[in-house]
């Protein structure tokens, strides 16, 4: 079998796979990317072993995002240029395709050159109100919030209109899609990695700062340390924590940008980080920013964390909400759709509502107060991975659905 | 079922496009008062005689990509929101009230998308025109001749539909054919039903000499008739143009009058958009008479009921395409009708019954014409059964009542 896995960024979610597919069944993975992307990053073993092959949008405007009633355009660019570079590379004739749809997938134009079944993956499909970007009414109004989500789905809708068959990585994320869409979408996870995130040595220093065993470590992980994320409710939530105990340190990855929603806006210009720690007051001291970081020192992190805290608002569950109950972390999670098909509340984790802080808090320092009596809780985080969302159970499904897909 | 008047608001890009007749229908015969919302207008004369008189015209503007006379296949969305824009800036400003629900029709540029940002719970009607589905040879019927830049618009331009089906809209359309061109998970959504066209105080048939456009048509003659927007050639213009040549060599009293706009102004017609199709098709291929051959533009629509009630035969020569609200306006003047053979014009026409069907060769086309000029007293019960059909499905006073009970069912479940 041979796939042609589209994406605007390497390794993201294919990167991974292929290489799964590759080595476990030795199926030939062929990818067309504009970028490599920092996070993660692609391993020595990806670029060695797959076949990864670039295009570039000659359209493409200077500006990375373009207006919101520009998108589709953007989007309709890069399908004329995903078909162009196909067209220009005639040895490429995959068996099957599988195209990244988070912000539609740039198959428009690709039935004229490829003769083979299309994958949608169907990451998400945008509210046009009270969800995702345009759920944190608690924040400063952004200008285009009545606009944007009402057009930002288009190239979705018609990638998604045209497709043979999609799949999602959660079932929530499947729901976020129009009924009358949701019977091709099947819903496969693609895959923790369970070995990489994994219990074991706590670490005695992190980004060179000391860490002694007596300090708690209170986890926060995000791509952009934005407020789809939670970020300014993790800040609110750890200045609370932080004034209950003295020995707390919260340790923070993530870039200082937002990668989704309005924070410009939000914050009348200032980076988001800035705007909300000034917002929140918190002692910079008591926080250490380690920016974007390896997956292999993510994983080391996380073996340090006595708690992680996930207050994203509904949206695309995090990668790093897996990586943190991989490693059999306690996990705080905000009461939120996705957050519950993943976390049982007391079992393998906790749930407390998103905004009220003060609860959040006051579970946290539970937690921290008494880590024995909340162990259980992240043994079975770890269990549930294991016979859930690792590679091993994961990839073998999604092998099977491609399988049927490009035999049809 | 009473029907109470309603307060509506109706969105299009121009009026009055095709809601203004519904509006103009529902503000005389049930009450409704009606704001029209549109960023251009015909002139005054296709006005409906309500305008002014329960429907209030409210213009919008638009900016950036929908001021260009035409757009990259690409910008087509963004041009759409360019006017949903301009509507919602005209709206937000007006904030009209109160609204029981909201009448909108893009047709492919866009309009009512924004509306539910300041009436989140008023119930949208959104009239829907196409699809273009690109494994479906439609619109027009010779693929070989289209270019990749056509066929490219073609599959980004429905990102305009999805988006408003998507848009927590009731989706309405004319025709099963026309709702048959959307994805099938749509389908089931659709409320199929014409939007009519008027049936009372049209003109009774006749023979008598009718001055059209300052050219009177004699007594004798016999009126050969084509009626479209624009005469193009997705509405088959070429098509009447090689019939009428061949009738007029066959009968000396033959009259054409083909009326619509000489400018193409069908982006289908992706070749001559925006050009004076006639000229240039008359220019390659002259006709033997161009005296028999009347082309005078676009009619005040009393006189295209004159004109309709005088012919003795009316081709419709559309390609593959929603049938047009002419073909049903001249079935209600009588005519007996020639059509050429699609999917759309099957729906409205019963063959042999209620009109003529052909297939696309020109030369049993004119035949047929010509049979119908030579013989009219035997093919008169076709012009009368398409008579008596329009009365019984597509008079206004037929399907206006049902859209209005749509209307009202909607309105109240938001009361």
């Amino acid at each position: 079998m041979h796939i042609l896995f589209l994406h605007d960024a390497f390794p993201a979610q294919f990167g991974r796979l292929g290489l799964e597919l590759a080595d476990r069944y030795g199926w030939k993975c062929s990818y067309l990317i504009r970028n490599f992307s920092r996070c993660p990053e692609p391993t020595p073993a990806m670029l060695e072993r797959l076949d990864i092959h670039r295009y570039i949008v000659p359209q493409a405007p200077a500006t990375a995002q373009p207006a919101w009633p520009q998108i589709y355009g953007q989007f309709v660019d890069q399908c004329r240029a995903v078909a162009d570079a196909l067209r220009s590379m005639p040895g490429l004739r995959p068996d099957l395709v599988v195209a990244n749809g988070g912000r539609g997938a740039p198959t428009l134009l690709v039935p004229e050159v490829l003769d083979c079944p299309i994958v949608t993956y169907c990451e998400y499909y945008f509210a046009t109100s009270h969800g995702d970007l345009t759920y944190r009414l608690d924040l400063p109004p952004a200008e285009p919030a009545p606009f944007f989500p009402r057009v930002i789905n288009a190239p979705t809708l018609v990638s998604l209109a045209s497709a043979k068959a999609g799949y999602s990585a959660t079932r929530w994320q499947r729901d976020t899609f129009p009924e009358r869409y949701r019977s091709k979408i099947e819903v496969h996870f693609d895959g923790v990695d369970d070995r990489l995130y994994s219990p074991g040595p706590r670490l005695s220093s992190i980004a060179g700062r000391s860490v002694p065993e007596g300090t708690k470590v209170v986890t926060y992980v995000a791509r952009g340390l934005e407020s789809v994320r939670g970020f300014d409710l993790f800040l609110a939530a750890a200045d609370r924590i932080a004034r209950a105990r003295s020995d707390v340190l919260f340790v923070v990855a993530g870039d200082d940008r937002a990668y989704y929603g309005w924070d410009t806006f939000h914050a009348g210009g200032l980076p988001f980080k800035e705007w909300a720690m000034s917002k929140v007051g918190c002692d910079p001291s008591r926080f250490l920013f380690l920016d974007h970081v390896s997956p292999e020192t993510l994983a080391e992190v996380l073996r340090r964390s006595d708690l992680h805290l996930y207050l994203s608002v509904p949206f695309v569950v995090s990668w790093s909400l897996f990586n943190a109950l991989s490693t059999g972390l306690v996990v705080l999670g905000a009461d939120i759709d996705p957050v519950r098909e993943v976390i049982e509340h007391g079992v393998t984790g906790l749930i407390a509502p998103l905004f009220d802080v003060d609860r959040i808090a006051e579970t946290a320092l539970k937690v921290l107060d008494d880590p024995a009596e909340y162990a259980p809780l992240g043994r079975a985080a770890r269990a549930m991975i294991e016979e859930r969302y690792s590679l091993d159970v994961a990839v073998s499904p999604l092998k099977d659905f491609f399988e049927r897909v490009a035999a049809r | 079922m009473s029907q109470p008047p309603l307060d509506l608001v109706c969105i299009e890009p121009r009026f009055p496009g095709r809601l203004g007749g519904v509006a103009d229908w529902l503000v005389r015969r049930r009450g409704y008062r009606v704001r029209f919302f549109c960023n251009q207008a015909d002139p005054a004369v296709q006005w409906p005689e309500a305008t002014g008189r329960g429907i209030e015209v409210v213009a919008f503007n638009v900016g950036g990509v929908a001021r260009e006379t035409s757009v990259e296949w690409p910008k087509v969305l963004e041009r759409s929101l360019c006017y949903a824009y301009g509507c919602w800036e005209v709206l937000e400003g007006r904030r009209p009230r109160p609204v029981d629900l909201i009448l909108g029709r893009s047709n492919g540029l866009g309009s009512s998308l924004y509306a539910p940002v300041i009436f989140p719970r008023t119930p949208i009607v959104q009239f829907f025109d196409t699809y273009f589905d690109p494994d479906r040879r439609e619109p027009g019927d010779e693929a070989e001749r289209r270019p990749d830049t056509y066929r490219h618009w073609r599959l980004a331009a429905n990102a305009v539909e999805l988006v408003e089906l998507e848009n927590g809209v009731t989706p309405w359309t004319a025709t099963d054919y026309q709702r048959s061109l959307f994805p099938t998970p749509y389908r089931d959504d659709f409320h199929v039903l014409h939007d009519g066209v008027e049936t009372r105080g049209l003109p009774a048939r006749h023979r008598d000499p009718l001055t059209i456009g300052g050219r009177t048509i004699p007594a004798d003659a016999k009126v050969v008739t084509f009626v479209a927007r624009s005469l193009d050639r997705l509405r088959g213009f070429d098509r009447f143009v090689g019939i009428v040549d061949r009738l007029v060599r066959a009968e000396p009293n033959v009259v054409a009058v083909a009326v619509g706009s000489r400018v193409a102004d069908h982006p289908f017609d992706f070749a001559h958009y925006g050009r004076d199709y006639p000229l240039i098709l008359l220019g390659e291929n002259p006709p033997t008479s161009l005296e028999r051959l009347w082309m005078p533009g676009v009619l005040p629509p009393d006189d295209v009921r004159r004109l309709l009630a005088r012919s003795d035969l009316h081709v419709y020569a559309s390609r593959p395409h929603p049938a047009s609200r002419s073909l049903v306006e001249a079935m209600a003047a009588g005519c007996v009708v020639l059509a050429f053979e699609t999917e759309a014009a099957l729906e409205v026409i019963e063959p042999g019954v209620s009109g003529l069907l052909v297939p696309t060769d020109l030369d049993e086309a004119s035949r047929i014409a010509l049979g119908v000029l030579q013989d009219p007293a035997a093919h008169r019960p076709l012009g009368e059964a398409a008579a008596e059909r329009v009365r019984e499905r597509y008079s206004r006073d037929v399907t206006l009542p049902r859209l209005a009970d749509l209307f009202d069912r909607l309105a109240s479940g938001g009361r």
